[in-house]
């Protein structure tokens, strides 16, 4: 799934730790869904979309869709 | 400013979880030639470790990569720097007191799966495969002492790790059930056809564990956790 994190991550200047601290998860998660790696769970999807004040679909992006 | 020279001449940097990987393999070489020398040159120990079967191999150089780990760990964990970098390789400042925290766990929880894999193989040797009751029992005794010290162990780390870790987690132990019960199943079947020789349960238990360090690691470098 792709997602835009990087790039909202990037707008506000927070390095991947500074990001994992506010989700309260480690850097290593915010990698690997940055990455592709991963994909979050649903409270974790809508955590990072009250974070960034947009909501998920605006974020995520289900290329299969 | 860069000049064609420096282009050509330049070296590819390694990344710091490279260099960690290499010093690590380094340092694994170094100790693995130590003990094998040391292992060939004591003619009675070289008696003794060849009478063992492979199980009991597998399961002695589980029981050293998880006690050495363990210890690396530990010492780590006491270093903030050290445990920053033991936890995610990329860290730039030091561990939090919950990181080092997390990480004496796991080290517990290694060296209790050394400690109980190391126990029956010593005790074998100890006692030329005729351990008497009594020391059995004793030794019993502190495996499921162990055994439950590590459960309790590996929930606290369920319960302290995020989501991918715990994700990782579920998904070494699902690959792991789904293969090896196919795997089982095949070797009961064609053990029952004659055609494959017996199994005992140390043998499956030293196999499993095996696979399941495989496994999860594997999995943890699939999703950048390694």
């Amino acid at each position: 799934m792709k997602n835009r994190l990087k790039v909202l991550r990037a707008e506000r200047d927070w390095s991947q730790a500074d990001l994992a601290d506010r989700l309260e998860v480690s850097r290593q998660t915010i990698n690997a869904i940055e990455t592709g790696k991963y994909d979050p769970s649903l409270p974790l999807a809508f955590k990072i979309g009250r974070l960034f004040g947009q909501p998920i679909e605006t974020i995520f992006d289900d290329e299969t869709a | 400013m860069s000049t064609g020279d420096d282009i050509m001449t330049a070296t590819p940097k390694l990344s710091r979880t490279n260099r960690t990987r290499l010093i690590l393999m380094a340092a694994g070489l170094v100790v693995g030639g130590v003990l094998g020398a040391v292992i060939a040159r004591v003619e009675h120990l070289d008696a003794l470790v060849q009478s063992l079967a492979w199980s009991d191999h597998l399961a002695a150089f589980l029981a050293f990569c998880f006690l050495s780990l363990a210890l690396i760990m530990t010492i780590a964990s006491f270093s903030p720097k050290l445990a920053a970098r033991m936890v995610d390789p990329e860290a730039t400042g030091p561990a939090k007191p919950a990181q080092a925290s997390f990480l004496r766990i796991q080290a517990a929880v290694l060296a209790l799966a050394g400690v109980m894999m190391a126990v029956p193989v010593i005790a074998f040797v100890a006692y030329r495969g005729q351990t008497p009751v009594v020391m059995g029992s004793v030794a019993m005794m502190g495996i499921v002492a162990a055994l439950l010290a590590q459960t309790a162990g590996n929930l606290a780390l369920w319960r302290q790790s995020d989501e991918l870790l715990r994700k990782s987690m579920a998904e070494t132990g699902s690959i792991c059930f789904w293969i090896l019960q196919g795997l089982l199943f095949l070797w009961a079947a064609a053990e029952k056809l004659s055609l494959v020789p017996a199994l005992s349960s140390w043998d499956m238990m030293t196999l499993l564990m095996a696979f399941y360090l495989v496994v999860s690691s594997l999995v943890a470098m699939r999703r950048g956790l390694a």
